[in-house]
């Protein structure tokens, strides 16, 4: 307990920190919200244009799949908000030797790492994408409150955030390898657009395999596809949720274990 | 009368021959990082294959035949047209490698020297631009063998030059554009945050997303006269033979007349800014 408490004061510090560092400029603050509000605009506005075509998409109707935005929305405005900028920046810490100061501190590596900046201007996203999903709630008419449905959804969805944050930790540990980080930025990029569609889209007969790539091996398609449907459709296959857990507990092990063994090969390189 | 036009020829000779070394500089430089190239343009696959999906499962789900005039074949492929539009016309980190070299002072380096800022970015670019279409090609041909289905007979021979001078055009209507956003630099500091929300409104209005037609009329009319669509959704419909010959005629016009506007504010808020520069940094 000693331990938890301690890591939970260290992380009050680093909120109120990087707090104070964006309101320090509060302009780029405010155009950063505005550019998140503008993508989310026109991401509405493209689905309204597909909805005005057709009821439904790969048998998502227009509020379920409102729904699916506001998920996707609000696990990404978490990732990008806590951990995607300290992971982007391991690869300069690493070029620049300026690793061995995060090394020397009596505290977890990975924690420090991951989460020592926390980028505000992104935390408005995940108002957003709760706003989408409670909306999409709203105007479903076929849809009722049901507690140990959304219980599975909160199960799920912090099961999909688990993936997601440990792929991306996998991603940054290689940095220490391949001294680039465009390469992982376009593979987390790829990960995350891939995140945004139903996997029902993969049925097609010439996509099948990809679909069971992305769902069993590179598990993308199950991060927003699971919670979603458990909350949204009431659509709750066991073996979807078995095959999620499962996902998550290898992925944490894989991604902790591949972060140690990166550190292990880190080479101080600075002067 | 020779003798007398000698040193002129003379001259420019040495300043294209001087041009032409930094294209071949430039081109030697980019061909370093051809293997971060092909990976690049192989993951940006897999994104290209799941909007096919996304369309096919709207067609599947509405049972239309058409949307917005366009068959399910044709939407495909205009998607995958859409990725040659961007091949020419996006220009990443021109405008802000602009506004970096203005921030930090290092835009002295092109007053010092006997070049001109504005063409010796133009060869770069062209460099970059001709790296990366050669190293593309072969992911690419494979991406377009394999939906070939989707396009119908080869446009003839009017219609693929005027698809080739609306995509080269393009590149110039991307390149000034760019230019000109980096020049707001010498009276603006800090321009990332207003890039981010042009290049996002971009994306949508140049026809990256969608074909423009699915928008409405009053829309369709307003990007008609704006720039953005002859970055993408132009030279796409171009190739695939939605328009009538008036129309290609009327809107390569159109695109010259952007390229020539883009073209003197660019040279004009140049020679102002200069004026503006303190060359202060390192």
């Amino acid at each position: 307990m000693p331990q938890v408490s301690r890591y939970l004061t260290i992380y009050i510090s680093f909120i109120k920190f990087s707090l104070i560092t964006e309101l320090s400029f509060k302009i780029n603050f405010l155009i950063k919200i505005f550019v998140e509000l503008l993508w989310l605009s026109i991401l509405i506005i493209f689905y309204e244009i597909l909805f005005s075509n057709t009821d439904n998409i790969a048998h998502w109707s227009r509020e379920q799949y409102l729904f699916f935005i506001g998920c996707h929305y609000m696990l990404g405005g978490i990732i990008e908000s806590l951990f995607l900028e300290n992971c982007a920046n391991f690869t300069e810490l690493v070029r620049s030797g300026d690793l061995d100061t995060y090394l020397l501190k009596p505290i977890d590596e990975q924690f420090i790492i991951t989460t020592k900046k926390i980028d505000w201007s992104t935390l408005p996203n995940i108002i957003q994408g709760i706003a989408i999903m409670i909306y999409a709630l709203a105007v479903n008419p076929k849809w009722t409150f049901e507690l140990t449905q959304f219980l599975m959804f909160v199960i799920t969805f912090t099961c999909g955030l688990t993936i997601t944050y440990s792929f991306l930790l996998m991603l940054c540990s290689t940095s220490v390898w391949i001294i680039r980080n465009q390469s992982m930025m376009e593979l987390w990029w790829l990960f995350s657009t891939l995140m945004r569609y139903p996997k029902e889209i993969f049925n097609d007969s010439w996509a099948h395999s990809i679909g069971w790539f992305l769902t069993f091996v590179i598990p993308a398609l199950i991060v927003i596809n699971i919670p979603a449907s458990t909350m949204i459709r009431k659509f709750l296959h066991p073996y979807s949720v078995l095959w999620m857990g499962i996902c998550t507990g290898l992925f944490m092990f894989a991604s902790r274990k591949l972060f140690k063994f990166a550190l292990t090969s880190y080479r101080s390189a600075s002067s | 009368m020779i003798k007398k036009n000698q040193p002129v020829i003379r001259k420019s000779w040495i300043s294209i021959r001087k041009y032409l070394n930094i294209l071949s500089i430039c081109l030697t430089e980019r061909m370093t990082y051809r293997n971060d190239f092909i990976l690049s343009t192989i993951f940006r696959f897999l994104p290209v294959m799941t909007t096919i999906l996304l369309w096919q499962a709207v067609y599947r789900s509405s049972g239309k035949e058409s949307i917005a005039g366009f068959s399910q074949r044709q939407m495909i492929a205009y998607l995958l047209l859409i990725h040659i539009s961007r091949m020419f016309s996006s220009m990443p980190g021109l405008a802000n490698g602009i506004a970096h070299d203005i921030r930090n002072g290092t835009l002295k380096k092109y007053m010092i020297q006997p070049i001109d800022m504005i063409v010796f970015l133009l060869c770069y670019r062209c460099a970059h631009k001709i790296t990366y279409i050669t190293t593309s090609a072969i992911p690419y041909s494979f991406l377009f063998l394999i939906c070939a289905d989707n396009f119908d007979d080869f446009p003839d021979l009017t219609i693929l030059l005027a698809y080739i001078l609306s995509l080269l055009l393009g590149f110039l209507l991307g390149f000034y554009f760019e230019v000109c956003l980096g020049m707001i630099g010498f009276w603006m500091l800090e321009i990332t945050s207003l890039l981010w929300i042009i290049t996002t409104l971009n994306y949508f209005i140049s026809g990256q997303m969608m074909p423009l037609n699915l928008l409405p009329e009053f829309w369709r009319t307003v990007l008609y006269i704006l720039p953005f669509q002859y970055m993408a959704y132009f030279p796409a419909i171009v190739f695939l033979g939605k328009l009538s010959t008036n129309q290609i005629i009327c809107g390569l016009l159109i695109e010259i007349g952007w390229a020539l506007i883009l073209f003197i504010i660019a040279q004009y808020t140049f020679y102002k800014g200069l004026k503006h520069y303190s060359a202060f940094g390192d």
